[in-house]
């Protein structure tokens, strides 16, 4: 649904994406992972045609999204809210539906079905400066499948959303994917991805240094499992393949008050390929 | 085409809930309007005189000694000057009327009872029946102060009583028989001014002089080729128009920097619209308030405020010209900043110094030649002269095309540069 080949695109001297190439199908999520500038909202803007590539072509459905009948087939929740604050929320979804060439009980309905989706049912009637940070951002994310695209491009989708209103959206995504649409979520938090991603790409200063599924990842990037253990003289930690083994070795040699194991996970995996952490 | 609306319904949208916008596109231009009118309609008070252009054919002592009475009295505004001056001036809307004291007038004002009466010819546009009647008692009225000072005048009484009694004995036959009975009244009134009275009111005697009359208004029509506004609302409210455009203007240029800055305008860019569309969402939206905002005034200025267009059709086409005009004014006003304050600023600092120099807060006709000549950089110079044009001014059909043709011009040129710009803007 989504191709991307060997995109670039730079602003002055700053290369933002680097040779990217990935591609979604239908029926996918993929994760686009990567710390504050690492080049996910100009990958977002290079798919929907909002920026032109410097080199490298991106795809949407066969088509190039700078032509504005291919952007049809894309929804896009941006990560600035972009929202219109003196209209209502309805009023919004309303106007956004029509901009995709909604009409009549269609758009009704879909306009309907995007405020049960952003749970502002009964806030419909009250102006967007009215709602909270959260709402807003469920109403952003509304407006990208007002009119049902195939393909998603959610950025950030879940920044400023309570626990509870994250668990729906990440509910609803998994329901889009069921329904065959192609999903490309970014993220920072690398739970998020592991929790709902198919496949990941985690991306560093505009390029992409891996893509696979998460295990994958997991098992060619992450490295070792560390056991921590805990004796009279202090704590150790031990990378091992074979926790279990190295446990009965270490017991051996003297008591231990305690132990654990970290697994490898995302964040070890963005660290072993960037060499620093996903928060920094 | 649809999107287009839908892009163009939303703006209006906006706009009217937008509280300072709605006020300078609506609420400022209509207080200038009503302010600046009252101003100047306060200044003309003075001005209530009728300006006249008068005319003495005669050259008598009587017709000098009227001229005298009109030129003190504070009905009327008196410029003594040639018959063909006059009809020119009455013609060029300069002077309300014309009075001519035609040949005769002396003699005929001095005499009583008898012979032609004194001829006075007014001259003014048929459409000021109100002027015409009050000029014609204002005329009889100063007539008969000086016919009533003949009559109390009990030497000079005398004098015509004999004069009168003098000519009707030399009459032919014919006309003497029908005279006779007024000849012996004349004699009873000379006997009685005769012997001296204390009180000499006695002006009603006139009356026994059947069907004569001392005084003959001549009424002609001068088709008037108006130049000056009537009204002063006729200058304010094609002003007040170039306000609401200048409002609409500033608060969708400025309404462009705002998606830009709340990222609504990248959403647009992504949805399946080209940025022709976009643009041209915003300037429907914009030229349909505009044109809303400017029949809105004339509306009301006609309504209430007597303005009285001189042709509606080239208003209502001025109107247009206009409302295009200031569409592309906006589209260059939103290239101009790239955040609302600083549209905001610069916009309105350009738009007020272009409606300051092109007249719109200050009449055009008040400036001395230079400054006119300044402001002809203006867009607004040329809109409120074309709005002028078809309300006082009485442009003709080729002087109005031109102007229009010029604001579509003018409109058109600024219209290519802000959307050239805006498209080049990527991100
Ligand atoms: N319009 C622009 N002009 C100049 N530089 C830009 C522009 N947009 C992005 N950049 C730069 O490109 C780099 C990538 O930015 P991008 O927004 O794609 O990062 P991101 O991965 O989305 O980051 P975040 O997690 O903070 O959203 C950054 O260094 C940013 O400063
Ligand atoms: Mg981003």
């Amino acid at each position: 649904m989504l191709q991307l080949t060997n995109l670039r695109k730079s602003f002055g001297s700053l290369r933002a994406v680097d040779d990217v190439s990935l591609e979604i199908r239908p029926g996918e999520i993929f994760g686009l992972l990567g710390p504050n500038g690492a080049g996910k909202t100009t990958t977002v803007s290079l798919a929907v045609g909002l920026l032109k590539p410097d080199s490298g072509t991106a795809r949407v459905g066969g088509g190039d999204p700078l032509n504005p009948e291919i952007r049809s087939k894309v929804g896009v929740a941006t990560q600035a809210l972009a929202l219109y604050e003196d209209l209502t929320g309805e009023e919004n979804l309303r106007f956004f539906s029509k901009i995709q060439g909604l009409s009549g009980t269609t758009l009704n309905q879909r306009v309907g079905w995007a405020l049960e989706f952003s749970q502002l049912s009964d806030r419909r009637k009250d102006r967007v400066k009215t709602y909270s940070g959260g709402m807003q951002r469920r109403l952003n994310m509304a407006v990208a499948l007002v009119h049902e695209p195939p393909l998603l491009l959610l950025d950030e989708p879940t920044v400023g959303v309570d626990p509870q209103s994250r668990k729906a959206i990440f509910e609803s995504i998994l329901a889009l994917r069921r329904e065959g649409r192609a999903i490309l979520y970014t993220t920072h938090y690398m739970e998020e991805a592991q929790r709902l991603c198919d496949r990941v790409g985690i991306m560093d200063r505009g390029k992409l240094l891996a893509l696979d599924s998460v295990d994958n990842l997991i098992r060619d990037h992450g490295g070792r499992d560390v056991l921590i253990t805990e004796c009279s003289d202090g704590e150790k930690r031990t990378e091992t393949d074979d926790p279990v083994a190295e446990l009965e070795k270490l017991r051996q040699k003297g008591p231990l008050h305690r132990f654990r194991v970290e697994r490898p996970d995302l964040e070890t995996v963005f660290l072993n390929l960037t060499g620093k952490t996903l928060r920094d | 085409m649809k999107q287009i609306l839908a892009l163009a319904g939303k703006d209006l949208r906006l706009l009217l809930r937008d509280k300072a916008g709605a006020f300078f596109v609506f609420f400022f231009p209509l207080l200038f309007a009503i302010f600046f009118g009252l101003i100047f309609s306060g200044a003309g008070d003075e001005q209530s005189s009728i300006p006249i252009a008068l005319v003495d054919e005669d050259s008598s002592a009587g017709s000098a000694k009227f001229i005298e009475k009109l030129n003190k009295a504070a009905e009327l505004e008196v410029l003594p000057t040639t018959r063909s001056q006059a009809i020119s001036l009455v013609r060029s809307g300069k002077r309300a009327a014309y009075v001519v004291l035609t040949k005769g007038f002396g003699p005929a004002s001095d005499r009583m009872f008898w012979g032609d009466a004194a001829k006075i010819e007014l001259g003014l546009d048929p459409s000021r029946k109100a002027e015409a009647g009050m000029l014609e008692g204002v005329l009889t009225r100063y007539f008969m102060e000086g016919f009533q000072a003949n009559f109390t005048d009990r030497g000079k009484m005398r004098g015509h009583l004999q004069e009168s009694i003098a000519a009707m004995n030399t009459a032919p036959d014919s006309e003497r028989a029908y005279w006779s009975p007024l000849a012996n009244s004349l004699k009873m009134m000379d006997d009685f001014f005769a012997q001296p009275t204390v009180s000499g009111d006695s002006g009603q005697s006139g009356e026994e002089s059947s069907g004569w009359q001392p005084l003959k208004v001549e009424v002609s029509d001068v088709s008037v080729k108006r130049v000056g506004p009537k009204n002063p609302f006729d200058v304010t409210f094609p002003q007040s128009v170039i306000w609401g455009l200048i409002g609409c203007a500033a608060a969708f240029g400025i309404s462009l920097v705002v998606e830009r800055s709340k990222g609504t305008l990248v959403r647009l860019r992504m949805a399946p619209l080209s940025r022709r569309q976009v643009l041209t969402g915003k300037a429907v939206a914009c030229f349909v308030s505009n044109l809303g905002v400017s029949l809105l005034m004339i509306a009301l200025a006609i309504a209430a405020f007597n303005v009285r267009p001189y042709s509606l059709p080239w208003l209502a086409l001025a109107i247009v010209c206009c409302s295009l005009c200031f569409t592309g004014i906006m589209m260059l006003l939103s290239v101009m900043g790239r955040t609302e304050a600083s549209a905001s600023g610069i916009g309105w600092a350009v738009l007020l110094v272009m409606s300051m120099i092109g007249g719109g807060m200050i009449p055009i006709f008040f400036m001395p030649p230079w400054m006119r000549l300044v402001g002809s950089f203006s867009p607004v110079k040329w809109a409120i002269i074309t709005l002028e044009g078809a309300v006082w001014r009485g442009f003709s059909p080729v002087t109005m095309l031109a102007h229009c043709a010029l604001l579509l011009g003018i409109g058109t040129v600024f219209f290519a540069i802000g959307a050239t710009i805006f498209t080049r803007r990527g991100d």
